[in-house]
C-alpha cells in the first residue's frame, strides 16, 4: 500500500455543502463514517492497550505524560477525555484533580468506554470520573463546563472535525485550555518514510497477529496520514476560536501535541 | 521527553518502595494523609525541566506539572541527598545551597517520608529469584563494588601524585609562549642571515 496520492485531500479540505468525507482512503457519504469507525473500534477494543504498546513500543504513554504536563491542571478542576478510550489520560487526571475535582471519560463507542470503564474501576479509580457516550461534534453538556479537554488519537476518526472544534470551544469556560494529541506529519523525509514503511507493511500485520483484524490497523494507517498537518490543524482551531493556538512536535513530528485556550 | 521518561521512571520506583515501606509498617499512613493533594515541585540545576511529587491516596505521582506547587526548591542533586534528613533543610537555606519557596512544612514532610523509605532489597528479590540466586547475585555485587572502590581509590591516589609532584614538572603556559617567541626570534634571524648572504653573493658575482 503506498500513501495517498495528490488528488487525495485531507479531511479538513471538504466543505460544509461536500457531503462525503474520508475513511481512510476511500471517500464515503458523511453519514456513514460514524458506523464505520465504530465497526473498527468494536473490533480492536478489547486488544486497543496492548496493540498500542506493541505498535509505539511504548512511547504512548510518553507522549500521553507529556500532555498532562502541558495542561497545567489542578486539583479541583473539571476535565473532559474526549475520545478517551481506554481511560489512560482520564486515569492520571481523575488522580491529579483530587476529590474536588471532576474527570468525564467521553467516547462515541460504547465498547471502548466498557474497557476503559473496567480497567479504571480495576485501578480503584472510582470516586471522580463519569463516563458518557457522546459525539465530539454534539457534545451533550452545558456552556462554559470544563476547565480542560484533551482529545488523544481520537480527532482524525471525527467525521466533521470543524464543528467538533466549535463544540469543544462551547463547553470550555473561559480561561480554558484544550489539547490535541494526534499522529501528524514526520519533519524529516527520511523518517516519513520509514514511518510510512512501518506504518503500511508492519502494522497491518501486527494488528493480523495480535488484534486479528489487519484491515483495522491499515486503516488507522490510512487515516493518519489524511488527517491535517500541523499547521493546517492549528488554522482549524484558530477558526474555531481558539486563542493562543501552538503545536509541539513529539518524536520528530510522528505526533503533535496542539494546544489552545478559550478566553 | 526526557522529563516523561524521567517521571515515569521516578513514578514506578518511588510507588513501588512506599507499597513496600507501607506493608512493612515503616511508613505511617497518616503522614501521606497529611500530604493529600500537596505538591512539592523540585528544580536541580543539573536538569532543564522541575520535577513534581504529589500525594494522591497512597501513592505518589510524579510530573512535570508546575501550577499545582504547594513549595518549590531550587537546589543541586549534591545538596538533594542531603535533604533526606529533614533537619538539614534550614541548615541547607542558610549555606545558601537551597532555594525555597512556598509551604515549607510541605518540604519538611516529603523529607520525612523520604527518610522514612527503608527498603530491604535483599528479601525483595529473594521473593522473585529464590535465596541461593540473590545470595550469589549479592556476593557478585559485593565483589564488583569491592573492585570499582579500589580502582577509584587507585584514581584517587595517582590524580593527587600527578596533581603534587608531577604537575610541577609540567610545562607551564607563560614556557611554551616563551619558547614559541624564542623560536620565532631564531627564524627571523636566519631570515635576516640568508637574505645578507643573498646580498652579499650578489656583490660577489657582481666583481
Amino acid at each position: 500500500m503506498s500513501a495517498p496520492t495528490q488528488n487525495q485531500s485531507p479531511d479538513s479540505q471538504h466543505t460544509a455543502s461536500d457531503n462525503t468525507t474520508h475513511f481512510g482512503y476511500k471517500t464515503i457519504d458523511k453519514d456513514d463514517k460514524v458506523s464505520m469507525v465504530a465497526g473498527v473500534f468494536h473490533s480492536v477494543a478489547k486488544q486497543y492497550d496492548v496493540m498500542n504498546d506493541l505498535m509505539s513500543f511504548g512511547v504512548h504513554r510518553l507522549w500521553k505524560r507529556f500532555t498532562i504536563d502541558a495542561s497545567g491542571v489542578r486539583p479541583g478542576n473539571d476535565v473532559l477525555d474526549l475520545a478517551g478510550g481506554t481511560g489512560d489520560l482520564t486515569a492520571k487526571f481523575s488522580q491529579l484533580v483530587g476529590k474536588e475535582g471532576n474527570v468525564v471519560l467521553a467516547d462515541i463507542n460504547s465498547s471502548m468506554l466498557n474497557v476503559g470503564r473496567d480497567k479504571l474501576r480495576d485501578k480503584g479509580l472510582v470516586q471522580n470520573i463519569n463516563y458518557v457516550q457522546a459525539n465530539a461534534q454534539y457534545l451533550p453538556f452545558e456552556d462554559n463546563t470544563f476547565d480542560i479537554v484533551t482529545i488523544a488519537f481520537g480527532l482524525r476518526n471525527v467525521t466533521d472535525k470543524d464543528m467538533a472544534l466549535r463544540s469543544i470551544y462551547r463547553v470550555l469556560k473561559p480561561g480554558g485550555r484544550l489539547l490535541v494529541l494526534e499522529f501528524s506529519k514526520p519533519e524529516h523525509e527520511l523518517l516519513n518514510k520509514a514511518y510510512d514503511f512501518y506504518s503500511f507493511n508492519i502494522l497491518p500485520k501486527m494488528g493480523e497477529l495480535v488484534a486479528k483484524d489487519g484491515d483495522s490497523y491499515q486503516y488507522l494507517a490510512e487515516s493518519i496520514r489524511m488527517h491535517p498537518d500541523q499547521e493546517t490543524l492549528k488554522t482549524m482551531m484558530d477558526n474555531a476560536g481558539f486563542e493562543q493556538t501552538s503545536y509541539k512536535n513529539l518524536t520528530g513530528g510522528v505526533v503533535a501535541l496542539h494546544k489552545g485556550y478559550k478566553f | 521527553m526526557l522529563q516523561q521518561a524521567l517521571t515515569s521512571s521516578l513514578e514506578l520506583l518511588i510507588n513501588k518502595a512506599l507499597s513496600l515501606n507501607i506493608s512493612a509498617l515503616n511508613i505511617n499512613l497518616v503522614d501521606l494523609t497529611k500530604l493529600q493533594q500537596k505538591t512539592l515541585t523540585i528544580v536541580l540545576s543539573e536538569l532543564s525541566f522541575p520535577i513534581s511529587f504529589s500525594v494522591d491516596s497512597n501513592r505518589i505521582l510524579v510530573s512535570g506539572l508546575t501550577e499545582r506547587a504547594n513549595c518549590t526548591i531550587n537546589t543541586s542533586i549534591k545538596t538533594l541527598q542531603k535533604l533526606k534528613a529533614e533537619q538539614q533543610i534550614t541548615e541547607l537555606i542558610k549555606q545558601g545551597k537551597l532555594d525555597l519557596s512556598g509551604d515549607i512544612k510541605v518540604a519538611q514532610q516529603f523529607a520525612s517520608l523520604a527518610e522514612n523509605l527503608n527498603i530491604d532489597w535483599q528479601s525483595e528479590l529473594a521473593n522473585h529469584i529464590g535465596d541461593v540466586p540473590t545470595h550469589k547475585l549479592v556476593q557478585l555485587s559485593k565483589k564488583v563494588a569491592d573492585k570499582f572502590q579500589f580502582a577509584a581509590k587507585q584514581i584517587k591516589a595517582d590524580a593527587s601524585e600527578y596533581i603534587v609532584h608531577e604537575k610541577r614538572l609540567v610545562v607551564t603556559r607563560s614556557q611554551v609562549e616563551h619558547f614559541n617567541h624564542q623560536v620565532n626570534e631564531v627564524s627571523r634571524q636566519v631570515d635576516d642571515i640568508s637574505t645578507r648572504i643573498a646580498n652579499l653573493s650578489k656583490q660577489i658575482s657582481n666583481q
